[in-house]
């Protein structure tokens, strides 16, 4: 029951945060609702039995890369766009692509809730530690060491390409 | 461990509401910035989706994707937002309307 309520508010909270997202003028007010949005996805991260990537999600998305957006707002000295959207048949298209796009996951959810993961699935015993750092840990440094080393070259790169390109001469 | 209240369908249908929030966001929005951010919504959703499936198959290789796919979005938003500030310094506008060198 409380998993329920925790969940409708968590999930209300996320879509209405979104939409905030999306149709505010001010880049500012766009930057809060989406530290907003990542808030109750975190929540819902620990719903799902996952707490350490619910922490990593406020440590990293919530604090790192949004104070990289408001940073990047705050330097550009963005004023809200005089007209707000893209003008006349484009943004039809782009409503009317969104919709459909939308009406085609709403198909494989409800097509495939009730058989794959569904109801008809007996109920699926979690082990212990499940979602726990020490878990994570032990998968991380064992079957992706790959994957992960790959993760940090490619960070790297990235940290490289944003000061080439950042920097005055360039471009 | 305790049966699960909520079926996996709950979940997935909020992050499909997310992705098309995201979509709209991109397709619709004309400043660099709103659609930066509209992406970010849009792993969100694909991450919540395989958090859900991970509990759903009592399996964490879903949570180690989620993982990597956080590293990959910090990549992203960094080198993004450095040709932002790039291009807003050359052309004092960050509406992807206004630029369209390589349409000809």
């Amino acid at each position: 029951m409380i998993e329920a309520i925790l969940f409708s508010v968590f999930s209300l909270g996320a879509v209405g945060f979104a939409l905030n997202v999306v149709f505010r003028r001010n880049p500012v007010h766009c930057a809060l609702h989406l530290v907003g949005v990542l808030l109750s996805l975190s929540g819902l991260f620990v719903l799902l039995n996952a707490q350490f990537i619910a922490a990593i999600q406020i440590l990293v998305y919530a604090g790192a890369i949004m104070v990289l957006f408001l940073f990047v707002v705050m330097l550009l000295n963005v004023r809200g766009e005089t007209p707000l959207l893209t003008p006349g048949a484009a943004k039809g298209f782009g409503f009317l692509f969104a919709l459909l796009g939308f009406v085609e996951l709403l198909w494989i959810v409800l097509g495939s809730g009730g058989g794959e993961g569904g109801a008809s699935k007996p109920v699926v015993v979690l082990p212990p530690g499940f979602g726990s750092p020490v878990e994570i840990g032990k998968m991380l440094y064992s079957t992706w060491l790959f994957p992960f080393e790959v993760t940090s070259i490619l960070l790297l790169i990235a940290v490289i390409g944003a000061v080439v390109l950042a920097k005055r001469k360039f471009v | 461990m305790e049966s699960p209240v909520l079926p996996l369908a709950a979940y997935q249908l909020v992050a499909a509401m997310l992705f098309t929030v995201g979509i709209v966001g991109v397709l619709v929005r004309r400043s660099a910035l709103i659609i930066f951010m509209s992406i970010a919504l849009m792993l969100n959703a694909v991450n919540l989706s395989f958090v859900a499936f991970s509990k759903a198959h009592g399996q964490m290789d879903g949570q180690i994707f989620v993982f990597f796919v956080m590293s990959v979005a910090a990549a992203e938003v960094a080198v993004g937002l450095a040709i932002l500030v790039a291009i807003f310094r050359n052309r004092e506008t960050a509406s992807v309307d206004e630029v369209h060198l390589l349409k000809g």
